[in-house]
């Protein structure tokens, strides 16, 4: 029995223009930051709940060097927005050098984000810190949240910044168009984002 | 681009006010109250001008606001019902 029901629907969804206005390519990845906002909110939510209900919860970050190393780190992943921006806007405009160029900014400051990002993770395990030890005796959960969340984080910039790799190469190559640059784009900003409440809430929160 | 430029200047502006804020050393509850509304303006901005929300049709930005605004709230009703369960167990005789 033939499915004219089906072919009738293909052709029905090919000619139906988006309700949001957006291509496709652009509302799946907004779909994937809506899942993954709530994956942060979830693990952010536990983290609120334990924090606010340990009332002797460790404060292990100083001023100097933890909060400081953090305002560097926030200013270089702001910062990337900002060129991978520059990046979007150069390859809407026909300037592929130049928007090469810019996403090789966005990729050095993302992979810097890491660098400094480990070296704090390195000097807290050197702290005695671990997933489940706080080694200043108070409740194991400060080392668990800390290393779970900033760990989920980092595994988002560490993946977009080889994204944005693959992404540039094809581009380089004409494999690509700025609709793609945009949609990463997109990606990165929401990296971005998710470390305007990391930040505040895992470092700022806990300073000694 | 310079307007974006004058975005990131007002997101940095904006981190300084979250320092400074902890800095003075307020009680935790305000602390925590303070950092979390500065940071969803920062993120409302980003959203806004960094992700072209403000630029995409109301309806398309409204769904997806809506979508994580439900969720949050469900997680916020749910896991306070973990807590009145975690008082109700039954304590071994």
């Amino acid at each position: 029995m033939p499915e004219p029901s089906v072919a009738a629907a293909t052709v029905h969804a090919g000619s139906e223009p988006s309700p949001f206005g957006v291509p496709s390519r652009k509302l799946a990845m907004w779909m994937f930051i809506v899942a993954d906002a709530a994956t942060f909110a979830a693990v952010l939510f536990a983290y609120g709940y334990v924090r606010v209900a340990n009332p002797d919860w460790t404060r292990p970050f100083a001023v100097w060097p933890s909060i400081v190393n953090g305002v560097v780190m926030t200013v270089i992943l702001l910062t990337s927005s900002l060129t991978m921006i520059a990046a979007v806007l150069a390859a809407q405009a026909e300037r592929r050098a130049v928007a090469v160029r810019w996403l090789g900014a966005t990729m050095a400051l993302g992979a810097m984000f890491a660098a400094l990002h480990l070296r704090e993770w390195i000097a807290m395990i050197g702290e005695g810190w671990r997933l489940f030890r706080n080694p200043l005796g108070g409740t194991p959960l400060v080392g668990a949240t800390f290393f779970s969340i900033t760990g989920l984080h980092l595994l988002h910039v560490v993946s977009g910044v080889v994204v944005i790799g693959v992404i540039a190469l094809g581009y380089r190559k004409s494999r690509f168009d700025a609709g793609h640059l945009e949609t990463t784009g997109l990606y990165w900003h929401f990296v971005d984002l998710v470390w305007m409440f990391v930040f505040p809430l895992i470092y700022l929160l806990n300073v000694r | 681009m310079r307007r974006y430029v004058i975005v990131w200047l007002g997101l940095l502006g904006i981190v300084a006010l979250e320092v400074l804020v902890t800095l003075v050393r307020p009680p935790t509850g305000f602390l925590l109250a303070a950092l979390l509304v500065l940071a969803f303006i920062e993120a409302t901005i980003a959203l806004l001008y960094f992700m072209h929300l403000r630029y995409e049709r109301r309806v398309f930005g409204w769904s997806l606001v809506l979508a994580v605004l439900i969720t949050v709230v469900l997680m916020d009703h749910f896991w306070f019902d973990a807590f009145r369960l975690l008082h109700q167990r039954l304590t071994t005789p």
